[in-house]
């Protein structure tokens, strides 16, 4: 157990590299998946037939397929980026394509009669998706972003296959030095585990702090 | 790849200046210049010259299979299972149009000891991870590795190494239009690439502790990052690099090699039956000049030079 | 999942002048959309990325079937994942539902914890971990039992979340028939679920299909180290991957469309929303989450 105490200091700074790409990563692809959904809701068809391609793009793409491409291929073309800002962006417009369909079955909650009864009362658009639609069907995809945000923390260990120092790529250099895989591995899990926790309360303190008492 | 410390350096001054000078346009088929696999004409004129080798090669008596041996399940098995990579070119390289053929000296070494064991050159390739060849052996998945892997008492607390059957050593390959890094001595604050697990992750910070060290898990990985600039140079054996930089006219190799590593042929920990076995088939094809026949056909395509005296076996600590 | 947007009834028919705006918009969105492609398409031409002889190797049946076989591994281990899954998560779902509290307090535990270990890591201690047990299995497997553990709790959930969107009525009458629990579960309840979650399902399947490509790290030999091979061979990297992804779009589009098919289907309506928060509940499990 000692050789985990005395490589403390190179694993928080792993760690501190997977909670950046989860941070950066998350925010980005919430922004960016909300706005796939309102276009994918506009009255825009070519926007809507563009959002729905992008999802189903990043939906059926393997995320380490698009690693590799990214990090290994496209430099090919003169798209170059440092190792860590690539797989933040890779990772923002994978995650990006769940949250909008995380977002989009919180759309789906919005009665139908509260929207013609905006309608009614003549609110635009505009106004019926911020004062209505938003609002609400944000609140009920918490959950689901919750999980999105979740699934995204654990695949910022595919980072490690493209030489990103993460969290896991960190854990697997320790043990090919000391050689002690289950100790530095479920470590590692119970690292990642927390992480998810601390997701998963968050998510559940916002919803509860958010919800409508009907 | 020479037994004696001062032939080395004569063998590998040889081998880098073929590799930064000499352009050989037989052997570039790399990075779009010939885009369709298999084409490779010394390929195809290596294979031709190899049948004979092959033909000709020593079998194992059958009371060298001892019962109950390593060998003798591997002759009852009828394949030998060899972890070698696929994508190193003159070590062990796959064709895609042509999967069956695995050709370079690594590759051609393990055929040569499936013929001795089993009598045809039937070979299982399990391709490693630099990272993953210890966890292959030591669970049994592969019988050995043949993966320019070099022998250190480290990892001889891990695995076995029969051999060495050759020697080189770690080299600075940059880009082709760098002019600063002239060496191992010009990487002091540079980023410099290394493969995951190789003995580059440990020697370059000793020769220069101000380097940032950049890993990545594959010889090609590493290579493609050194060629779009995610460091300033790639750390990694001198035969890898020079073959790589005759295919490949964006890099060169430069300066000296600074290490000097001898290859052993990793096999499980305390099997000496079969790690004698080994040698001893070692010493015959060194002996019947069917060693520097594959090293000409494979490695030596690449350099000018005639193929180097193979290492005495057991002359490294840890072999 | 992939069906076309049903949008709630968020506008009126279109005027005459909303008809206008919907066409300017359309235009312009149209050209930033045709302006990126076109910079993007450019930026390849410059560096000869669209030069046809980087292309024309791929004409070649030898690269197809050298990459055939790799995606052979992959349909293999995707075969063998969702098998073994399924199975495993179905026992799972029935486990977390179970009125015994052991069991429950087991299933609950595993699910939590498959769900919040990334794949790699279980694959790392599968590879490095279990052969200091004395346990060793031929690489598939090395791939096959990290990906069944982490997909088992997707499907659990999955399964389970359609149960529990069955009318608290149906297990009630099934029971006051004299029916055991058991009875109930297997003539009732889970015929029903699956139906209902069977898009979900599908769904799950493109995801675990996706995992497999994971198998690049212990080098089994499935589509991406394929390509991976292939691309250090003929140096067209931007070539060999965009083709890479190319097969995993067609194949898991055809699944996804399976999915939004199953999604559509007529006789699903009989299940539909016998409450007005049933919706929610209900779009919640088919949501895809990758993991």
């Amino acid at each position: 157990m000692d050789f985990l105490a005395a490589s403390a200091g190179p694993i928080a700074e792993a760690l501190g590299t997977t909670i950046l790409l989860a941070v950066a990563a998350g925010i980005g692809s919430i922004v960016l998946g909300t706005l796939i959904t309102a276009a994918r809701i506009s009255p825009v068809p070519v926007l809507r037939w563009a959002a729905f391609g992008y999802v189903q793009f990043f939906v059926n793409v393997p995320l380490l397929v698009l690693l590799v491409l990214a990090v290994f291929a496209l430099p090919d073309a003169g798209f170059l980026l440092p190792l860590t800002p690539t797989a933040i962006i890779v990772l923002t417009l994978y995650e990006a394509a769940y949250v909008a369909e995380a977002v989009r079955s919180g759309v789906n909650t919005v009665g139908k009669g509260e929207i013609e009864a905006s309608r009614a009362l003549g609110f635009t658009l505009g106004q019926t998706l911020r004062v209505l639609v938003i609002p609400q069907s944000l609140r009920a995809a918490i959950q689901p972003i919750g999980n999105v945000m979740i699934a995204l923390t654990m695949n910022t260990a595919l980072a490690a296959a493209v030489g990103v120092v993460e969290l896991t790529s960190a854990a697997n250099k320790l043990n090919l030095v000391e050689a002690q895989p289950i100790l530095i591995f479920t470590a590692a899990g119970l690292i990642y585990m927390a992480l998810a926790l601390a997701i998963g309360l968050t998510a559940g303190r916002l919803e509860k702090k958010l919800r409508i008492r009907r | 790849m020479i037994t004696s410390r001062s032939n080395l350096r004569r063998g590998l001054v040889l081998l880098a200046s073929a590799a930064t000078v000499v352009a050989l346009s037989a052997c570039s088929s790399g990075a779009g210049s010939s885009a369709v696999p298999g084409s490779d004409p010394t390929a195809s004129a290596a294979a031709g010259s190899l049948d004979s080798v092959y033909a000709n090669a020593p079998v194992a008596e059958a009371a060298a299979l001892i019962p109950g041996s390593t060998m003798e399940k591997i002759k009852q098995r009828g394949k030998l299972i060899v972890a070698e990579a696929l994508d190193a070119p003159l070590l062990s390289q796959q064709d895609p149009t042509n999967p069956d053929d695995v050709e370079g000296f690594d590759a051609d070494l393990a055929k040569m000891l499936a013929i001795y064991i089993l009598g045809e050159p039937n070979v299982e390739i399990v391709p490693p991870a630099s990272e993953t060849r210890e966890a292959l052996l030591a669970n049994g998945t592969v019988d050995v590795v043949f993966n320019t892997y070099t022998i250190t008492e480290k990892r001889a607390e891990q695995v076995d190494f029969a051999g060495p059957y050759l020697e080189s050593g770690l080299a600075v390959a940059v880009k082709s239009d760098n002019t600063d890094i002239n060496g191992i001595d010009d990487l002091g604050g540079k980023t410099v690439i290394v493969g995951a697990n190789t003995p580059a992750v440990t020697a370059v910070p000793e020769e220069q502790p101000t380097a940032t060290i950049v890993s990545f898990a594959t010889d090609p990985q590493a290579l493609q990052a050194l060629t779009q600039g995610r460091g300033d140079a790639y750390v990694q054996d001198f035969t890898l690099l020079a073959s790589h930089a005759i295919d490949d006219k964006s890099i060169k190799v430069v300066g000296q090699p600074f290490t000097t590593e001898a290859y052993g042929i990793g096999l499980k920990k305390d099997d000496s039956q079969f790690k004698s076995f080994i040698n001893d088939w070692l010493l015959k094809i060194q002996a019947d000049g069917s060693w520097a026949k594959i090293w000409d056909a494979t490695l030596g395509s690449a350099v000018e030079s005639s193929a180097p005296t193979p290492p005495a076996i057991g002359s490294v600590p840890g072999s | 999942m992939t069906s076309t947007v049903s949008a709630p009834a968020l506008y009126d028919e279109p005027g005459p002048r909303t008809r206008r705006n919907i066409r300017i918009w359309s235009v312009v969105s149209a050209l930033v959309i045709l302006g990126v492609v076109v910079l993007a398409l450019l930026q390849f031409a410059s560096k000869g990325q669209l030069d046809g002889d980087r292309w024309a190797p791929f004409l070649d049946i030898a690269i197809w079937e050298y990459l055939g076989v790799g995606l052979v591994g992959t349909l293999q281990a995707a075969a063998l994942t969702a098998v073994f899954g399924f199975v495993l998560g179905l026992l799972l779902a029935l486990g977390r539902l179970s009125r015994i509290a052991p069991i429950r307090w087991l299933c609950t535990g595993y699910i939590e914890v498959a769900r919040t270990i990334p794949v790699l890591l279980l694959i790392y201690l599968m590879l490095f971990g279990l052969p200091q047990l004395g346990l060793n299995f031929p690489v598939l497997w090395k791939l096959v039992i990290p990906l069944t553990i982490a997909n088992s709790a997707a499907f659990a959930e999955i399964i389970r979340a359609g149960i529990l969107a069955l009318p608290r009525g149906q297990r009630e009458a099934g029971l006051s028939l004299g029916m055991s629990h058991w009875q109930v579960d297997r003539k009732i309840v889970l015929p029903q679920a699956m139906r209902f979650v069977a898009p979900s399902l599908v769904v799950q399947l493109v995801s675990l299909l996706k995992d497999t490509s994971l198998g690049y790290i212990v080098a089994f030999t499935e589509l991406l180290y394929r390509g991976q091979v292939l691309s250090a061979y003929n140096g067209l990297l931007i070539q060999t991957f965009v083709v890479v992804t190319a097969i995993f779009l067609v194949l898991n589009g055809s699944l996804s469309g399976l999915a939004s098919r199953l999604q559509r289907r007529p006789g699903r309506r009989s299940l539909a929303a016998p409450t007005e928060s049933a919706p929610a509940g209900l779009t919640t499990p088919n949501a895809p989450v990758d993991r």
